[in-house]
C-alpha cells in the first residue's frame, strides 16, 4: 500500500500555517514571570503537531527544528526550567524559521539555512544550559513513572530486563514495543523507516508471526499512533511502554500536586520482585478524573493497570494490578473511587501474577487479550480526541465553492424578486394564500442570503494578530515602549477585504510606532506615561466597517503640515478645516522624513494607503490633537460582493451608481446652467462650479433628455474631484449583487461592474472615477465622440469580414 | 452571395485534414451558407433575450445578458460577418459557447444539426480563400452535396478583431 503523500502537503502546509501563527499569538501574549501552563501546553501541541507531520511528509528540516524547539518548551512546560524573555524570543525565532521552511517547501522560496542553524544551536544552548540548572525536582521525574508499570500485561519482559531498564538514562528516552497487525514486509519496513526518525527502532517477529518494533524515543505514543496511521489502522496497533525511570520516583503522597502532567502511574503490587517499584503519577490525581485521558497524546503515555474489574478499564486507564490494601487508601484518594476498584481479590491477585509471568514472554492469556483490546479502544478514543482540542468545528472548504454558492443564493435573490414582482399585479384578495407564501419564501431568501454571506466573512483576528509581533519588534528596535492593545478583533469582515485591508494597516501601525509614540523620554517630559499605547481597533457602525489605528503619542502639527504642504507648493488656505489639513499627508509625496518633525515621515506611502482603501470602496479619515495622539479611522464596506447602489435611468438602460459616492442628486434651473467656451457645460451648487458630464454622450447612446434641466445631476465625488453626471431619472436605492464583466468579457472604459436587476436583466455599475477622468479628459465637450476608435475598429471589422465572406 | 466560390473551393480541396478536426460538429446557417463548430464547445442554445447595450464597442458586440447569473456577451455573427438578414425575433438562436471557461454567447440565422464527421470529410481549406479567414478555419466538410465551413470557434472569439476579451490573450 503506497500513498500518494503529496496531496495531504496542502492540508500539512495550511496546518502548519495556522499553528505557527496560533504559537506566535500566544508566546506573545504570555507572561514571562508567571506563563500559564495551559497555553505552555498549546505552544507545545503546536510544535508537536508540525513536528509529527513534518515528520511524516518527510521534511527532515520542519522535523529537527521543532524537536529542539519541543525538547525546550517540554522543560518549562514541566518546571524544570523558568520561562525567561530569551526564550520566547528563540521561540520567536524559531517560528519564523519555521514559517521560512514551510514557505520553503510550498512555495519554493529561499530557505535561509545560516538562520535556521543558528536558531537551532541557540534553542539547544538554552535547553541545554536551563536544563542542568534546575533539573529535577521528584515531580520531573513523574510523568515517565507510567512507563514503570506497562509491561506488566504486554510488553515482553519487564521483569526480566532490569538491567536493560535501568540502562536507560532519565534522558526522557522511552522505550515503545509495538505489536504490528498483519503487514506486509514492505509496510513493515515503510513503517521501520518511518520509526526510524523518532529514535532508534529494532525490529523482530513474534511467535504470532507479527511484526514487534522496539523503539527507543523521546517521542510520546501519540506520534507513533500517529506515523503508524498512515500506513495502518491504529486500532490494530499495540504499543506498550518499556520501563526507562525506577528508583527515582518519589513516595506518592509527598509530593501528590506538584506535576499536572496527566500521566498514568501504573500500580504494582508491592511483591512483585521487579526493579519496577510501585509508582503512582501524581497526576492522575486530584482534579484530573478519568477524562483526563483526552490529554494523553502531549504526554509520555500511560501506564496500564492491571485490575479485575472492567469498569475500570472502561474509565480509561487500563489495568490496575491488585494492590495492597495501604495503597489502596492512598490511591483511591487521589484517583478516585471509580477509577480504583479497592476490592481486590487475593485470589484474583494470584492470578494475574501469573498472567503476569507468563505474558512476561507472550502476551497471550484471554484476559490480557480482551483486557488490550478494550486498551486499545480506549487508545482510540485519545487519538479521536486529540486533533480535536485545536479545531474543533470547522471546516476546510474552498473559496470558489462558497463564491459559487453566494452565486446561486444571488440568482434565488433575483428570482425571488422576479415571482414577488409578479405577484404584486395580482389580485390581493383572491391571491391571498399565494401571496402570503411568498412572503415567507421573501424572508427565507434573505436569512438565507445573510448566512451564506456570512460563510465569506472572517474575524478581524485574523490581519490584527500580526500585529502585536510586528509591533513588539519594531518598538524594540527603535527603542520604545510600546502596548498594543485590539479592540473588537471578533468583528468580521468579508475574507477578500481582509486580506486587501492587511498592507494599509500594517502601513499605517508602522507609522504609528516609528512616527507617532514618542521616545520614552519624551513621553516623561511631556507629563506621559512611558509606555505609549497602540490601540487597532474594529467596529461595525452602520453598513460598513470600521478600522482605527489609534496612538497616544504626539498629534499631527496643523501648523507644520500646512507650513510643508505651502513649501510643497500645494494649495492651502488658513480656513482649512483640520480634516483637510490633515488629509494633506496623503498627498502623494507630501511630508517625507525632513521637516514635519514630530511626525515625520508619516506621509510616505501614505497616498498609497489611500488609494489602497479607495479601490475597496473604503474611505479614509483622520482625528489628531496635537500631544495627545493620532487616530486614523478607515470605514469600509462589509463585502466586496454586494454594493449599495442608486440606479439612474438613460434612454432605455439602466445603470447603477456606488451610493457612497453620490454627493448629492438635483435638478439644476436653468439659471445654474453655464456653458464654458461655447461647448462645455458647467452647473453652479452652492457657490461651487461643477463640470457637467452628460452620460449618454459619453457612453454614445440615444436619449430623449438633452437638456440637463429636463433630467438629473448626480454630483459624483472620488478621488477629491467632483463632477455633476447628467442622466435621465433616477430610479431607486438598491443592493445590488457586483458581477464581473470581465469574467466572461472585458473590461469597459467607465464601468466597474455588472449586476442583475429584479427583472432578471443586466445593469452595468459605473465607474466614479474613471467616468470623472474621462469628462476632463474626453472630448466630449467639443462634440467629437470618445472612443471612435472603436468606430474605426468596426469599420476594419467590416473589410476583414468581407474578405471572409469571399 | 458567396456560394459558388465555396463550392470551387470544395472542389479545389487538396489532402485531408489533421486528425484533430474529425469529430462531431454543430452546424449552424449564416446567410446562405452552412457551419460548423465543434460540438464540444457549445454549452447550449438558447433563444436571443434582451442584452444590455454595453456603451462603445463595435455594432456586432450586441450586449451582456443574465445567464443564470453570468454576465455573457453576445455577439451578433451576422454583423460581424454582414451575413444573414439581422433581425430578432423568436426564432432568433443564440449559442452559448463555452471557450475555456470563458462563456460567450453568438447569434446565427438558425442551428441545423450535429454531424459526425470523419477525417476523409474533411479538407483542407483552399489557398483561395484569403489568409486572414483561413487560420479562423479547420477545413471544409461536404456532406451529401452540402458544403460546411469549419470554424475553429475558440481562435475565432478569442481574435483580436472580435474585441471581446483584453488585448491580454486567454490562450
Amino acid at each position: 500500500m503506497t500513498i500518494d503523500m503529496s496531496q495531504f502537503y496542502e492540508v500539512f502546509f495550511d496546518e502548519a500555517e495556522e499553528l505557527l501563527a496560533e504559537a506566535e499569538r500566544l508566546l506573545l501574549g504570555i507572561e514571562i514571570e508567571d506563563p500559564d501552563t495551559e497555553d505552555l501546553n498549546a505552544i507545545f501541541r503546536a510544535a508537536h503537531s508540525i513536528k509529527g507531520g513534518a515528520a511524516t511528509f518527510g521534511f527532515m528540516d520542519m522535523t529537527e527544528i521543532t524537536h529542539v524547539l519541543e525538547n525546550l518548551l517540554d522543560k518549562i512546560r514541566k518546571n524544570e526550567m523558568a520561562l525567561t524573555a530569551e526564550h520566547v524570543d528563540a521561540f520567536l525565532a524559531a517560528k519564523d524559521v519555521l514559517k521560512m521552511e514551510v514557505d520553503g517547501h510550498r512555495l519554493a522560496t529561499e530557505v535561509d539555512q545560516e538562520q535556521v542553524a543558528d536558531v537551532k544551536m541557540m534553542l539547544k544552548e538554552l535547553s541545554e544550559a536551563g536544563g542542568v540548572v534546575i533539573k529535577p525536582t521528584p515531580a520531573t521525574v513523574a510523568p515517565e513513572a507510567p512507563v514503570v508499570a506497562a509491561p506488566v500485561i504486554e510488553a515482553p519482559k519487564p521483569v526480566a530486563e532490569p538491567a536493560a531498564i535501568a540502562a536507560v538514562p532519565d534522558d526522557g528516552l522511552t522505550r515503545f514495543n509495538i505489536v504490528l497487525p498483519e503487514v506486509t514486509e514492505k509496510d513493515m519496513n515503510n513503517l521501520k523507516e518511518e520509526l526510524g526518525l523518532l529514535g532508534d527502532v529494532e525490529s523482530s517477529k513474534n511467535e504470532s508471526n507479527r511484526y514487534v518494533f522496539k523503539l527507543t524515543t523521546d517521542s510520546t505514543q501519540a506520534d507513533i499512533i500517529s506515523i503508524c496511521s498512515f500506513v495502518l489502522d491504529p486500532d490494530d496497533l499495540v504499543i506498550t511502554i518499556n520501563a526507562t525511570v525506577t528508583a527515582t520516583i518519589a513516595p506518592v503522597e509527598a509530593k501528590p500536586a506538584v506535576v499536572e502532567d496527566p500521566g498514568f502511574g501504573l500500580f504494582e503490587d508491592d511483591e512483585e520482585p521487579a526493579a519496577v517499584s510501585a509508582a503512582v503519577n501524581p497526576s492522575v490525581s486530584a482534579e484530573k478524573d478519568s477524562t483526563s485521558g483526552v490529554k494523553i497524546h502531549e504526554e509520555v503515555g500511560y501506564g496500564l493497570f492491571a485490575e479485575n474489574g472492567k469498569e475500570n478499564v472502561e474509565e480509561g486507564y487500563g489495568f490496575f494490578a491488585p494492590f495492597k490494601p495501604h495503597k489502596d487508601a492512598v490511591v483511591a484518594d487521589l484517583i478516585g473511587d471509580d477509577t480504583v476498584t479497592t476490592e481486590a481479590n487475593s485470589g484474583k491477585a494470584e492470578l494475574v501474577k501469573a498472567e503476569v509471568a507468563t505474558a512476561a514472554t507472550k502476551a497471550t492469556a484471554d484476559a490480557a487479550a480482551s483486557e488490550a483490546t478494550d486498551r486499545r479502544n480506549q487508545g482510540r478514543r485519545d487519538s479521536d480526541k486529540a486533533p480535536a482540542s485545536g479545531e474543533t468545528s470547522s471546516i476546510r472548504v474552498g473559496i470558489e465553492k462558497v463564491d459559487q454558492l453566494i452565486n446561486l443564493v444571488g440568482e434565488l435573490v433575483i428570482t425571488q424578486a422576479m415571482i414577488e414582482q409578479r405577484i404584486s399585479q395580482l389580485d390581493p384578495v383572491q391571491h391571498e394564500p399565494l401571496i402570503n407564501s411568498v412572503g415567507q419564501l421573501t424572508r427565507n431568501t434573505r436569512d438565507l442570503q445573510e448566512s451564506v454571506m456570512s460563510i465569506r466573512m472572517m474575524p478581524m483576528d485574523f490581519v490584527f494578530s500580526r500585529f502585536p509581533r510586528m509591533v513588539r519588534d519594531l518598538a524594540a528596535k527603535l527603542g520604545k515602549k510600546v502596548e498594543f492593545v485590539t479592540v473588537g478583533a471578533a468583528t468580521e469582515l468579508d475574507k477578500g477585504l481582509i486580506e486587501r485591508i492587511v498592507d494599509p494597516l500594517t502601513h499605517l501601525v508602522r507609522n504609528s510606532v516609528d512616527h507617532g509614540i514618542e521616545m520614552p523620554a519624551g513621553r516623561k517630559a511631556a507629563g506621559k506615561n512611558e509606555v505609549g499605547t497602540l490601540t487597532l481597533s474594529a467596529a461595525h457602525k452602520g453598513g460598513s466597517i470600521v478600522i482605527e489605528v489609534t496612538d497616544d503619542g504626539a498629534g499631527l502639527n496643523r501648523e507644520k503640515l500646512l507650513a510643508k504642504a505651502k513649501s510643497n507648493g500645494l494649495t492651502v488656505s488658513e480656513n482649512m478645516t483640520d480634516t483637510e489639513v490633515f488629509g494633506l499627508i496623503f498627498a502623494p509625496g507630501f511630508s517625507t522624513a525632513e521637516v514635519v518633525t514630530d511626525v515625520s515621515g508619516r506621509g510616505v506611502g501614505m497616498d498609497v494607503v489611500k488609494r489602497n482603501i479607495a479601490a475597496m470602496n473604503g474611505v479614509v479619515e483622520i482625528r489628531s490633537a496635537l500631544g495627545y495622539g493620532t487616530t486614523i479611522s478607515i470605514a469600509l464596506p462589509l463585502t466586496l460582493a454586494i454594493l449599495d447602489g442608486m440606479s439612474v435611468s438613460l434612454g432605455n438602460s439602466i445603470y447603477v451608481i456606488p451610493l457612497n459616492l453620490i454627493v448629492e442628486t438635483l435638478q439644476p434651473r436653468a439659471e445654474d446652467i453655464k456653458t464654458v467656451t461655447g461647448e462645455g457645460r458647467m452647473v453652479h451648487v452652492r457657490g461651487e462650479y461643477l463640470p457637467i458630464i452628460a452620460l449618454h454622450s459619453l457612453f454614445n447612446q440615444h436619449t430623449d433628455i438633452t437638456d440637463p434641466t429636463e433630467g438629473v445631476l448626480v454630483l459624483l465625488e472620488s478621488d477629491g474631484k467632483k463632477s455633476a453626471l447628467f442622466v435621465d431619472r433616477l430610479v431607486g436605492q438598491q443592493q445590488v449583487v457586483i458581477k464581473s464583466l470581465e469574467t466572461n468579457y472585458r473590461k469597459v472604459a467607465g464601468v466597474s461592474g455588472a449586476t442583475i436587476m429584479g427583472d432578471g436583466g443586466v445593469a452595468l455599475i459605473l465607474d466614479v472615477s474613471a467616468i470623472i477622468q474621462m469628462g476632463q479628459t474626453s472630448n466630449y465637450l467639443t462634440g467629437a465622440k470618445p472612443f471612435s476608435h472603436y468606430q474605426n475598429q468596426a469599420i476594419e471589422h467590416k473589410a476583414i469580414s468581407k474578405e471572409f465572406t469571399k | 452571395m458567396s456560394t459558388e466560390n465555396v463550392s470551387t473551393a470544395n472542389k479545389s480541396g487538396v489532402s485531408a485534414k489533421s486528425k484533430t478536426s474529425a469529430g462531431e460538429y454543430l452546424t449552424f446557417v449564416l446567410g446562405e451558407e452552412q457551419y460548423g463548430l465543434e460540438i464540444l464547445k457549445v454549452q447550449e442554445i438558447r433563444g436571443y433575450d434582451a442584452v444590455t447595450q454595453i456603451a462603445n464597442t463595435p455594432d456586432f458586440i450586441k450586449g451582456v445578458v443574465n445567464l443564470r447569473g453570468k454576465i455573457v456577451p453576445i455577439v451578433d455573427l451576422r454583423i460581424k460577418f454582414h451575413l444573414g438578414k439581422v433581425e430578432y425575433d423568436e426564432f432568433t438562436v443564440v449559442i452559448i459557447l463555452n471557450l475555456n471557461g470563458r462563456v460567450v454567447g453568438i447569434v446565427v440565422d438558425g442551428v441545423s444539426d450535429v454531424m459526425a464527421l470523419k477525417e476523409e470529410q474533411i479538407r483542407d481549406v483552399p489557398s483561395l480563400v484569403s489568409n486572414i479567414d483561413t487560420k479562423y478555419i479547420v477545413g471544409l466538410a461536404s456532406v451529401e452535396e452540402q458544403m460546411f465551413i469549419l470554424v475553429d470557434i475558440e481562435q475565432l472569439m478569442g481574435s483580436e478583431e472580435m474585441a471581446l476579451i483584453d488585448s491580454v490573450a486567454v490562450h
